[in-house]
């Protein structure tokens, strides 16, 4: 008889449940007991289920890719059509599969950190924490959404991915790059956790997850950007951001996240901040789960609709756990973490974090008051009410104006107080920034209040960059004899953490720019154009040209060839489409010209047969929209950038906790 | 003191669990669609029959020329799995009711160019009353399926009684065809 893949599947499944099960509660006995050898034996069966999660992955593989139907995610979610890298993704485009890798991603995390995390008190507990995530995920994927199910009547052929997903090879990344920053996120939770078991809340939890949470921080901002990027490509109205409910858990937890990364450094230099801190990890994990559960459970209603099922009560059941456990842990702790510094001036660096960390929660609560609101009114009246785009934008766009004034001015401040006579020579330069910015867009024609407000706010923070980097080169280059690039790299190489935030907030930036223009001056047109004759759009000449079909196994695309040409010069070829995949809803593909000032966006709202004699489009033009995703690569890559030199300093820091709480003492 | 302090996690978790709680049970507002023809005259439909069907029902199945007989019409599809489920119990039903009068009839929509799948799962399941094909999915266009299985009980009148959404159960064949039948 053949191998089954099925029994296979579920068997890696119940086996990786139950190591993370045995490892979670010898790691508590252990730490309790300091049963050194329970320890140890707790991290080895972290790495045992690293290995076990990982064959269960491979099954799964196996199973897409050799079409095997008896394996029941596959027979609900694959297709023998689809190409070779659609079936390798589809592991991620349903949600069994998509708990599966998040369990299997959430295992190798916890692996990595048994393997690489130095001994010290908070180690066995922290592994402990991540193992009964770990508990959770796998008893999901074995219990509840199990993706093994053997199909005793195997069907001859499967339906396929969601067709809006197969539309695009973002689909491929998006799912991904979100799992791993919720996953990255779940690694200073744990320590968290681990600092308030064991009555540590110093700094060690931050020291040893600065890294993880910097590149949770860094996968989930470049999730939302990738997510924002696909919502483009596919979407067909040439927009990437709707404040759907899909869309906002994915920000929520993103934006505490951003507070965390910032006030976690006031708890580092100035000890304050500590309750706090913990207040954001745990919210930030918690938001993770709770948005999980709002779009796995029909919950509020969303275009992304998951669909009902089982795994819903699970997310919501854990959440609970996770929210009681986590801040009762906290309300117990509290008389070891409450904080005995004050804050010296509201004009200091901390301040700055202090009111940008204010201004995130506050988005936050923004964010989700706005989503969960018409379910409140729902549960009170019975009335449904919809909270559309206005709401938010009204809401949060002062909020973000704000976060870009902060960003600007925070990084200029000393630590504990700003001396006068410095802030009013920076504040002079950045006014100078704001006005000269501001002024040049409103000469330009940039007249509506956000968009010109923006540009302003780029100019002061480009200014800011600026004077940070000319603070720190400056006396550089004066004190040293060397040639004045080989400085500005020696700089650039010590202090990576510096420079990479600068690189990030420069990212921030271009994408404010992005946002602001694409969103405030975006034209949008809906257009009828007969085969052989052309419209004008904005300064373009857009001639329908033919119709075309292409076949390929996995679809059929269907769609109109458009010729784009300015002032009488053709620039541009665009074809604009509608794909079939099997006999789902067909799905327009847009076709995009991608230009540094503003891209062109048409869209194939109309269907095309061998009779049609016209096409209708949606054609949008958004300016500066590409600068989103640039910014968003800056962003990136400034993340990565200061993750290069923190690698060295968390190791060298690692044993700071007990002098910490040392030099708390004295400080009170 | 401690006790005090834990009252407020409790109280700020305990109302979004329960208003969570609330939207779980209050379900999804868009599920359940209800069929227009219910109480209706069915939409009536010819189609292809599959060739093994073709000497006891003829090649083409016209949903007029059984008016008068009670009829389960179910939409079934190669690549859906509930679709797998549902067919032994279609038949174990056919067999046992076939004499009754009453009409089982299976359509395979949803599935352009699959003609010959059909003709497999057919097969494999042994499936005795008469099944067709919907090439171009105009039947399920006309008859408003949300997706397959879905399964449609026609009383003698040629009136929509039920729309089942979903693979059919024992117990709502038993449930169904005896109120169809009396």
């Amino acid at each position: 008889m053949d191998l089954q893949l099925a029994p296979l599947g579920s068997a890696a499944a119940f086996l990786a449940f139950g190591l993370a099960l045995y490892g979670a509660i010898a790691g508590m006995v252990g730490a309790s007991r300091r049963d050194a050898r329970l320890q140890t034996s707790a991290r080895l069966s972290a790495v045992a289920g690293f290995i076990v999660a990982t064959a269960a992955l491979v099954v799964m593989q196996v199973a897409l890719l050799t079409d095997d139907f008896s394996v029941s995610y596959v027979a609900t979610t694959s297709r023998i059509a689809s190409p070779t890298w659609v079936k390798v993704v589809t592991m991620w485009a349903a949600l069994e599969g998509s708990i599966l890798l998040w369990a299997w991603l959430l295992s190798a995390y916890t692996a990595l950190l048994a393997v690489t995390a130095p001994l010290n008190p908070l180690r066995p507990w922290a592994l402990s924490i991540m193992q009964w995530v770990q508990v959770f995920f796998f008893g999901v994927v074995a219990f509840i959404a199990n993706p093994f199910e053997l199909v005793p009547f195997p069907p001859l052929d499967g339906p396929g991915p969601n067709e809006l997903l197969q539309n695009h090879w973002m689909m491929a990344v998006h799912p991904v790059l979100m799992y791993l920053g919720f996953v990255g996120l779940t690694v200073p939770f744990s320590y968290a956790m681990a600092a308030l078991i064991t009555r540590r809340p110093g700094t060690e939890w931050m020291t040893q997850t600065r890294s993880w949470t910097l590149t949770g921080w860094g996968f989930l901002s470049a999730a939302i950007i990738a997510g924002g990027w696909w919502s483009y490509e596919v979407l067909g109205w040439g927009g990437y951001w709707a404040w759907d409910p899909v869309e906002n858990v994915s920000l929520m937890p993103w934006l505490t996240a951003t507070a965390l990364i910032h006030s976690v450094q006031v708890q580092e230099r100035r000890r304050m901040l500590k309750p706090w801190n913990l207040i954001l990890v745990i919210t930030t994990f918690s938001l993770s789960i709770l948005g999980t559960f709002l779009t796995r459970s029909g919950v509020v209603s969303s275009v992304h609709a998951f669909g009902a099922g089982p795994v819903g009560p699970a997310f919501l059941v854990f959440f609970l756990v996770v929210t009681l456990v986590s801040f009762g842990l906290l309300a117990i702790r509290w008389d070891d973490v409450r904080d005995r510094a004050d804050l010296d001036s509201v004009v200091s660096r901390e301040g700055s974090f202090l009111g940008v960390n204010i201004l995130f929660v506050a988005l936050t609560f923004a964010v989700l008051l706005g989503t969960l609101f018409p379910l409140l009114v729902e549960a009170i009246s019975g009335d449904k009410v919809t909270i559309g785009a206005p709401f938010f934008d009204q809401v949060t766009l002062p909020l973000w104006m704000l976060v870009l004034l902060l960003m600007g001015i925070g990084p200029l401040l000393p630590w504990r107080r700003a001396e006068q006579q410095r802030l009013k020579h920076n504040l002079l330069w950045l006014g100078g920034g704001f006005l000269v910015a501001g002024g040049l867009a409103v000469l330009f024609g940039v007249h509506k209040v956000y968009p010109a407000l923006t540009v302003a706010l780029a100019g002061y923070n480009i200014v800011s960059l600026g004077l940070l980097l000319s603070g720190a080169l400056v006396p550089r280059l004066r004190l040293a004899r060397r040639p004045a690039l080989q400085v500005i790299r020696s700089y650039a190489h010590e202090s990576r953490r510096r420079v990479g935030s600068m690189i990030t907030h420069f990212g921030v930036v271009v994408i404010a720019l992005g946002v602001a223009f694409s969103a405030g001056y975006r034209v949008d047109q809906q257009v009828r154009v007969d085969f052989g004759e052309s419209v004008e759009f904005e300064g373009y000449t857009l001639t329908a040209v033919d119709r075309y079909v292409e076949r390929t196994p996995q679809r059929i695309s269907a769609g109109v060839v458009i010729d784009v040409s300015r002032d009488g010069r053709l620039i541009h070829t665009m074809r604009p489409r509608l794909n079939q995949f099997g006999d789902r809803r067909a799905v327009p593909t847009p076709a995009v010209m991608y230009r540094p000032s503003h891209d062109l966006y048409l869209n194939l709202n109309s269907q095309v047969t061998p009779t049609t004699t016209f096409a209708v489009l949606r054609v949008v033009k958004s300016p500066l929209v590409t600068w989103i995703w640039i910014g968003g690569f800056i962003l990136a890559l400034g993340t990565l950038y200061s993750l290069s030199g923190s690698s060295r300093t968390v190791p060298a820091r690692a044993s700071v906790g007990v002098e910490a709480r040392g030099e708390e003492g004295a400080s009170a | 003191m401690r006790l005090q302090r834990l009252l407020i996690p409790l109280l700020v978790v305990g109302a979004l669990g329960a208003l969570l709680v609330f939207g779980l049970l209050r379900g999804a507002p868009d599920k359940d669609i209800e069929s227009v023809y219910l109480g209706q005259s069915a939409p009536g439909f010819s189609m292809e029959l599959y060739e093994p069907y073709h000497s006891e029902y003829g090649p083409t199945f016209d949903f007029a020329e059984y008016a008068g007989r009670p009829m389960v019409v179910n939409f079934w599809a190669s690549w859906c799995l509930p679709c797998y489920q549902e067919a032994p119990v279609l038949q174990e039903y056919w067999r046992q009711y076939q004499d009754s009068g009453v009409l089982f009839v299976g359509i395979h929509t949803q599935n352009r160019d699959h003609h010959a799948d059909g003709l497999t799962f057919l097969s494999q399941f042994g499936l005795s009353f008469p099944n067709g094909y919907d090439p171009s999915s105009e039947i399920s266009i006309d008859w408003g399926l949300y997706g397959v299985p879905e399964t449609f009980f026609v009383d003698a009148d040629g009136r929509v009684i039920l729309k089942h959404i979903g693979p059919v159960t024992p117990e709502l064949m038993d449930q169904q065809l005896k109120a169809m039948l009396q």
